[in-house]
This record gives structure tokens, C-alpha cells and sequence, in this order.
């Protein structure tokens, strides 16, 4: 089953054309990758899915249903995470704060004003958990600015797995990571990522090769090619516009 | 601090409450009551800008509503019971605040200032034009201020300066009390994650418009329960000491100097302000040139405020003896 | 802070300048008279002389509000102090008139002051602050302004100060009939001048370009290499010493009282706000239009006026939270 399917997405900027025709099809389960050269609409298409934009034209479908202009918190409801190539995380809370508010989202936890929230026990518990998955169990109480990059980003990643959605949108997210730091965020996906679905934007070709199923490749606003890894490396049309440049 | 510590250091506040005008006598018991007027003012100011990252500059139209709605309520209501004229102050502030709300929900940073700076002029010009009700700039006054009757049962006459002095430190207290509790809830967590990081709380899945309503409208009933009590206190309520902009930049002020990230900031700026404005008052006039001074001060060299700056030397103090 | 907002009557050499006086007691407007032989007939005279008024107005407005707006557009902080520099200039002009019986060297002199006073505000408090956001400077700016505007208290104390007209702009000259106050014409012209050499340096000099570009977009400019802080100094200067003229410019009319800012901080925001942040000419026409419908409005919505004016304020910031031109958020 397609658990995300996009119809004749375009979208323009006051007149700009960024997005055109776009029909992307992310399979349930499976690790999807967008790749492309810079400009070729992929963030845009990013917020298309998750309610940032309304597209100007086409449709979004989330688990068959249609999810086109919907704001981006009933999405998450739904089952949808996403992480931002900037990181946007609670500056000022510690990491246990941040993971903390996931945990509070997903448990449904929203108007409460009847406890004092240090004394629930539960979400203490979860969240320390979390936090001793992403390896971050150390900084506890440090503040998210204070952070190294690479232990933000995975913070910023586990804010989009913290509400545990079904599909988990990455927007480059070993952007600015030194080769040790991508190797442990991949294999930190990896694990986080077990038994959902995945859709990453990507410019590390390693990590694109060693993470994705299917990927997919835009370029100048449409989808150039789809298909698996093979398919794609061996894609003449591919290689031309975009990994010709790059070195696999 | 400890937990007991804790404890023990609010019993001994409360007694010191209790007892303070016995000690310090009439003057300054009303001193303290206008203290304590201003620190619930800017403590539910501080819950919109400490707390949620809101800077406001017409707070003050939440005071003054509140202010005028227990002031009209005692003057036109026959009998009208004394809680019930601060809850009608409350209400009004309430209303205010829920007519706003669509507005003001979706805007934040300079375009928040602004839209409560003109708001907040605007009540002001109303209350100054409205005379039929307000009584424009001389207010409303000399309204009757009814007993405090408890069940029934007992009635204690709200003349006597030490009875309102009890009287306004209960539910001034208890209100503080609430906020404080208001903040420490789960959705007290959001509204620093809002300051922190809005578009990250959306994301998250949480209702970000409706989650600084509530913040908005909690924050503006407080205020107008503090007006309430001063417009009690006073038994006057005006244009000038509702709404104009000046009542909007006092808890601005109260907050940064006391402390803007904690939640006990605005009180302790509230009694720096007022015993500065004591201080100076007996030397000069020029009492807001105090206030602008160190205001400046404050936000160049200090601007976590007095209480940050007690955390920063506790913190120089531990690394040292570490 | 709480100034006199019902200002009436004036004083000294306008009254002896005219002859009849028909007073109208308000706050901006003065007095009105014709010559015994008029060639207009009075109900247009009136009309045309109200009109130059709230243009008059509407000119000192503008001088201020463009100040107001630039800075606006270029830090993304509308300065709560600005209406207080234009009332430290007229108390400027007061002494500088005082010390020389010179109008001309207080109108140069006192703008200039006030313009030094602001450029040390910037550098060096303004920036201080800058990395606290837009919530630091926004207060920042309140206690500078309540530093001004209790300040002047202190050294002037708290009388209506006069500021006569030189003898060279008394009198009235004759406009087609109508006989009008030259030194409100004077107004006009020197507000034309400073705006007609304010567009010409905007819009025809390398230097106008980089300010133009730094009022739209600080940050950019500044990864062009263009040394953005002077830029913001001289913006700030700039604006503030025409915040400078304008007071000294009006002095004279209203006189200098500690209540000057009030009212024309007021207007002022409400010109940037509806003509929008950071766009001049936004501010100019809106300014022209308030001071038009000051001159005009008073005499036939009086009390609703300020009223109307906020509703319809609140509004505007309500849908476009830039304002009716303003393209910067």
C-alpha cells in the first residue's frame, strides 16, 4: 500500500514555478530518498506533504486519505514527523525538556493544567528512555543551543520520531556532519526508523546509497526518475543532470 | 533547596505576612498593598512575555477593565457582594481578552507590540471619551464598598485598612498562587516551548493558536483582578491609572528588573520598583527618570534581570567551591 | 508623561501679527484671519486656510514620521523614544535661543544636538542590545524615552516655554486673497526642501541606494560587505535630527511643554503603522491625509476623531500586520 501518495503536485512562488506535476509514490514501510540538485524543489516538496503549503495545485494522499492543505499539527496527529534542515529545536529547554514535549504530544497530554508535570512519573520515565535511545542520555540536562551539532541533530531527529508517526519525513539531516558524526546518525536511523516508513532529502550520496529502498530524483521542479538504487545509478538521464557531478 | 527548607521559608513568609502591619503600621501596610497589586500585575504580564516570549504594550487595558468592571459593578449594582464585584473585574478582563483573541493568536514578535500599543491607546481614549460610563477623566469614585461576608456567617467591614490589607493579600496571594501552579502543569510546558521554538510545537502536533489563547486570556483576567483590587483600594478608578501607557510600561519594567526567565521575577522587580519609587518620591519629582535610568541599566548590564543575577553568582559560587 | 492634550490658545507674536483673532482652541490648530478687504469670499477662505494648516501639520508629521519608519524598516524596531528627541529639540531650540536670540542658529543648532544624542543612543546602547532581539530594543527604547521625557523636566522644568518667530517670518502674506501666517508657509517650504533633498539622496545617489537596500533587508546588505552598523548610525542620525527640525519647527506654534511628545508620538505611530513599516512614501501620504483630516475632521466629527482613527488603526494592523504600503514585517 502506498502510504503517501502525491498527484499532480505544482506549486509557484508569486509566479515562480518550483514544483510541476510531481507524482511521488512512498510505499508503506519502506525507506524512500529524494535526491536532486539544489533548486530542484525537494524542501518545497517537503512542505507541500507536511501542511507548511498549500500546493497550488494537485493533491496529497496520507494513509489513502486526502491530507491536501491540512495544517501541519493535524498531520502529526495523523502520523506524521518531520525534522528540519535547520535544526528547530526548543532552544532553551534542556534535552530532557525537548524530548519531553514529544512524549507529551504523543500521549495526548495537551491542555492538562490539573498536575504538576515534574511529578509525572510515566512521562519522566519515557522520556529518559528516549533519550537513552538517541544516545543523548548524558546531556540530559543541557540546553538544546548548548549542544555539539552532531548530538542536535540527533536531537532534532528524535523530535520528529518523538511523536512516533508512522511516516517520518528527514530533511537533511546529516547536513554539516563530519563523516564520523553521518556514520552514527545513519546508524542511529536506522534503528529509530525500524518498522515505519521513511522519507529523507539528501545530498550524501553514501548516506542515500546505504539508507534508501527507492529513491526518487527531482530536478528543476518534476521528477526526473524512480526507482531502486540500481535503477537509478545506472539511469543515463540521472547521471547527466545530477550524479554525473557527484561521485558514488 | 532542600524540600523542607523550602517549606519552612514559605511558613515563615506567611507569618511575616500575617503579622507585617502589626509591625510596620498603616502607611506602609497600604505600601505593601499596592506592592502586591503590582506584583500579581506583573506576574500574569510575565506569563506572556517571560513564559511565552509575547512582549505586550498595552497590558494595561486588562488592568483598567478590570479596574472599572468591580468599580461600575459596586456602582450601579445594588448589594452586589464583594467577591462578586472582583469576579465581575475578572469577567471583564475575560471578555476582553476572548474578543482579542482571534486577533492577537496569530501575530507575535513586533506586530504583537504594536497591535496591544495601539489597542491599548485606544481603550484609553474610550475611557477617556465615554463619560456616560466612565466618567471620563475623573473616573469613577466614592462607590460603595460592601462588607466581606463569609457564608453568611461572618461580616468583616472592608473600611478598617488592616481588613482589606487581608483581604487583598488573600486573593492577590491565591492568584499568585494559581499562575504559579498554572506554569508547573504540562501546559505550562508549552507555553515555554511557544517562547521557545512555536513553529517546533506545531509541529509536534500541539494547537498552537489555541494553546496562547488560553495563555492570552488567563494572563489578562489576572491582570484585571489586579485592577480590581486597586480600583477597591483606591475607591477610585481613572483614565490615567487604567489605562494609560504608563500603567503598560510598569510591568515591563517590574519584570526585567526583577527577572524575566523565572517566575518570581516580576514580584521581586515589583518591590524594587515600588520601594525605589518610595525612595526617590522624598528627593523628587523625577521619579520615571529613575525608572528610565535604571531600566537602561538593567538591560545592558543586567538583563536576566535581579533574580538572574543572584543565579549567575550562585553559579560563580559553586564553581568555585567545586 | 501625561501631557496636556486639549493645548489652546497661543502666544506672542503670532497674536500681535494678526489683527482679529477667531480662536479655535484646539490641540494643532491656531488661529485663522482675514483682512479686512478680502477678495475670497470667508467660507472658502476658511476652508483654504484650514486646508493649509493640516497641511501644515501634516508636513511636521512626515518629518517625524519618516524618521520614524526608516528606522523602523532598517531595525525592525519602532523607536519609542523618537517623539521624544523631536520635543528634546524644541527644548534645545529654547536654550540655543535663549544663550543668542538667534532662530536661525537654534533651528540649525538644536537639530543637530538632538541628532548627536541619537547616534549615541545607537552606538551605544541600541547595539548593546541587539543580540537580545527585538524585545531588548523595544524596552530599551521605553527607558530612553522616559529618560527624555522626564529628563527635560528636570533641566526646563515643567512651564510652557515660548520660542517667538523671527521678525523675518511674522505677519501674514497675502495668498490670493486669503491672508495666512508666513511662518506656517515657511513650514511648509522648509519640510518641501528637506524632502525634496531627502528623495534626491535617496534615489539618485550611491548612498541612497545602500539605505534603501538596508531598510528592506539589513542582513543582506551586510553579506554585500557594506559596512552596515555605520549605515544604521547615519539612518538613525538622520531620522533623528528631522524628528529635530520638526520640533523646532513647531515650537514656536505650540510652544515647548514636557507634554510636546504625546501627542505627536501618537500620530506618528499611527502614520508609520497605517502607511506602513519602512516605506516613506506610505508615510508621507498618510501624513498628509491626518493632518488634512485633522484640520478638516475636528470641526465636523470632533469627539469621535481620535476614536475612528484608532478603530480604523487596529483594523489595518489586524489584516496586513505591515501595515497599508509596508512590505517588511
Amino acid at each position: 500500500m502506498n502510504i503517501l501518495e502525491t498527484k499532480a503536485i505544482c506549486h509557484d512562488f508569486s509566479g515562480l514555478q518550483v514544483l510541476m506535476d510531481v507524482n511521488l509514490e512512498v510505499q508503506e514501510g519502506e525507506r524512500h530518498a529524494i535526491i536532486g540538485p539544489n533548486g530542484a524543489g525537494k524542501t518545497t516538496l517537503f512542505n507541500v506533504i507536511t501542511g507548511t503549503y498549500q500546493p497550488s495545485e494537485g493533491q496529497v494522499f496520507f494513509k489513502s486519505k486526502e491530507i491536501t492543505g491540512l495544517p501541519s499539527h493535524k498531520l502529526v496527529r495523523l502520523g506524521m514527523g518531520r525534522s528540519f534542515q535547520v535544526t528547530s529545536t526548543f532552544t532553551w529547554l534542556t534535552a530532557f525538556q525537548n524530548i519531553r514535549m514529544g512524549i507529551l504530544s504523543r500521549r495526548g497530554i495537551r491542555f492538562n493544567f490539573f498536575r504538576f508535570l515534574d511529578k509525572m512519573d510515566d512521562v519522566t520515565r519515557e522520556t529518559d528512555a528516549v533519550l537513552k535511545r538517541i544516545n543523548l542520555d548524558g546531556e540530559r540536562d543541557i540546553p538544546a543551543n548548548m549542544l555539539s551539532y552532531g548530538k542536535s541533530r540527533s536531537l532534532e531527529i528524535s523530535m520528529a520520531l518523538a511523536t512516533d508517526p508512522d511516516l517520518v519525513m528527514l530533511d537533511e539531516p546529516t547536513s554539516g556532519m563530519s563523516v564520523d558524526e553521518t556514520h552514527n546518525a545513519v546508524a542511529l536511523i536506522r534503528r529509530l526508523t525500524e518498522g515505519k516508513t521513511m522519507v529523507i532529502i539528501e545530498h550524501d550520496m553514501d548516506v542515500v546509497f546505504s539508507l534508501a529502498d527507492r529513491i526518487t530524483v527531482l530536478h528543476l521542479g518534476g521528477i526526473l526518475a524512480s526507482g531502486t538504487p540500481d535503477e537509478i545509478r545506472d539511469n543515463q538521464a540521472v547521471k547527466d543532470a545530477y550524479l554525473g557531478e557527484m561521485e558514488v | 533547596m532542600s524540600k523542607t527548607k523550602r517549606w519552612i521559608f514559605w511558613i515563615v513568609m506567611l507569618i511575616a505576612l500575617v503579622f507585617y502591619p502589626k509591625v510596620f503600621g498603616i502607611y506602609y501596610t497600604n505600601v505593601f498593598i499596592i506592592f502586591a497589586i503590582f506584583a500579581l500585575f506583573a506576574v500574569s504580564y510575565n506569563l506572556l512575555l517571560g513564559f511565552t516570549g509575547l512582549l505586550s504594550f498595552g497590558h494595561a487595558m486588562f488592568f483598567g477593565v478590570g479596574a472599572y468592571g468591580t468599580a461600575l459593578a459596586l456602582e450601579h449594582v445594588e448589594g452586589m457582594p464583594l467577591i462578586a464585584s472582583v469576579l465581575m473585574g475578572a469577567l471583564a478582563a475575560i471578555v476582553l481578552a476572548l474578543i482579542l483573541c482571534p486577533i492577537v493568536v496569530r501575530v507575535s514578535g513586533t506586530a504583537f507590540a504594536m497591535i496591544h500599543l495601539a489597542f491599548g491607546q485606544l481603550m484609553y481614549v474610550l475611557a477617556l471619551k465615554l463619560r456616560g460610563i466612565t466618567g471620563g477623566e475623573d473616573g469613577i469614585g466614592g462607590f460603595p464598598i460592601p462588607e466581606l461576608n463569609i457564608f453568611g456567617i461572618v461580616s468583616i467591614d472592608m473600611a478598617d485598612p488592616l481588613n482589606f490589607y487581608y483581604f487583598a493579600v488573600t486573593v492577590l496571594g491565591l492568584s499568585v498562587l494559581f499562575l504559579w501552579f498554572f506554569t508547573k502543569t504540562p501546559f505550562g510546558s508549552i507555553m515555554i516551548s511557544i517562547r521557545d521554538n512555536a513553529n517546533r510545537v506545531d509541529y509536534l502536533g500541539f494547537k498552537v493558536p489555541q494553546s496562547k489563547a488560553i495563555i492570552y486570556t488567563v494572563s489578562g483576567c489576572f491582570a484585571g483582578v489586579a485592577g480590581s483590587i486597586y480600583a477597591l483600594f483606591q475607591n477610585l478608578i481613572a483614565a490615567d491609572d487604567g489605562f494609560h501607557v504608563m500603567v503598560s510600561f510598569a510591568p515591563i519594567i517590574m519584570t526585567m528588573v526583577g527577572g524575566i526567565g523565572s517566575f518570581f521575577g516580576p514580584i521581586m522587580g515589583a518591590g524594587i520598583f515600588g520601594i525605589i519609587e518610595e525612595l526617590t518620591s522624598r528627593y523628587t519629582e523625577r521619579v520615571e527618570l529613575v525608572m528610565g535610568l535604571i531600566l537602561i541599566l538593567v538591560i545592558l548590564f543586567v538583563p536576566m534581570g535581579f533574580i538572574g543575577f543572584i543565579n549567575f553568582v550562585k553559579q560563580k559560587f559553586a564553581k568555585a567551591a567545586a | 508623561m501625561k501631557g496636556n492634550l486639549t493645548k489652546g490658545c497661543l502666544k506672542g507674536a503670532e497674536i500681535q501679527a494678526l489683527g482679529k483673532t477667531a480662536g479655535l482652541a484646539r490641540f494643532r490648530h491656531s488661529f485663522i484671519s482675514f483682512g479686512e478687504d478680502d477678495y475670497m469670499d470667508p467660507v472658502t477662505a476658511m476652508y483654504v486656510a484650514q486646508g493649509i494648516h493640516g497641511l501644515a501639520y501634516g508636513m511636521v508629521l512626515f518629518l517625524v514620521a519618516s524618521g520614524l519608519t526608516l528606522i523602523f524598516g532598517m531595525m525592525g524596531i519602532l523607536n519609542l523614544a523618537h517623539a521624544s528627541f523631536f520635543m528634546l529639540s524644541a527644548y534645545f531650540a529654547y536654550t540655543v535661543l535663549q544663550l543668542t536670540g538667534n532662530f536661525w542658529l537654534a533651528l540649525l543648532i538644536a537639530p543637530v544636538a538632538t541628532a548627536t544624542v541619537g547616534v549615541l543612543v545607537e552606538r551605544f546602547l541600541l547595539r548593546k542590545v541587539h543580540a537580545f532581539g527585538h524585545v531588548g530594543e523595544l524596552i530599551l527604547t521605553i527607558g530612553v524615552a522616559l529618560v527624555i521625557l522626564d529628563g527635560v523636566q528636570a533641566f526646563w522644568g515643567t512651564e510652557n516655554l515660548p520660542l517667538p518667530i523671527p521678525d523675518i517670518l511674522q505677519g501674514l502674506v497675502n495668498i490670493g486673497g486669503l491672508e495666512y501666517p508666513a511662518y506656517r508657509l515657511f513650514v511648509i517650504g522648509l519640510a518641501l526642501c528637506l524632502l525634496a533633498i531627502l528623495a534626491v539622496i535617496l534615489y539618485k545617489t550611491r548612498l541612497g541606494m545602500v539605505v534603501r537596500a538596508a531598510v528592506s533587508d539589513a542582513d543582506m546588505v551586510n553579506s554585500l560587505g557594506i559596512n552596515v552598523p555605520l549605515v544604521f548610525m547615519l539612518v538613525f542620525g538622520v531620522g533623528t535630527w528631522m524628528a529635530g527640525i520638526a520640533g523646532v519647527a513647531i515650537a514656536p506654534i505650540l510652544t515647548v511643554f514636557p507634554g510636546l511628545a504625546d501627542q505627536m508620538g501618537l500620530d506618528a505611530f499611527i502614520v508609520v503603522v497605517v502607511g506602513g513599516f519602512g516605506s516613506l512614501s506610505g508615510a508621507f501620504i498618510v501624513s498628509i491625509i491626518a493632518g488634512l483630516l485633522n484640520a478638516y475632521g475636528v470641526q465636523f466629527v470632533s469627539s469621535l476623531a481620535p476614536v475612528l482613527m484608532f478603530i480604523f488603526m487596529a483594523i489595518v494592523l489586524t489584516i496586513k500586520p505591515m501595515g497599508i504600503f509596508g512590505e517588511r514585517e
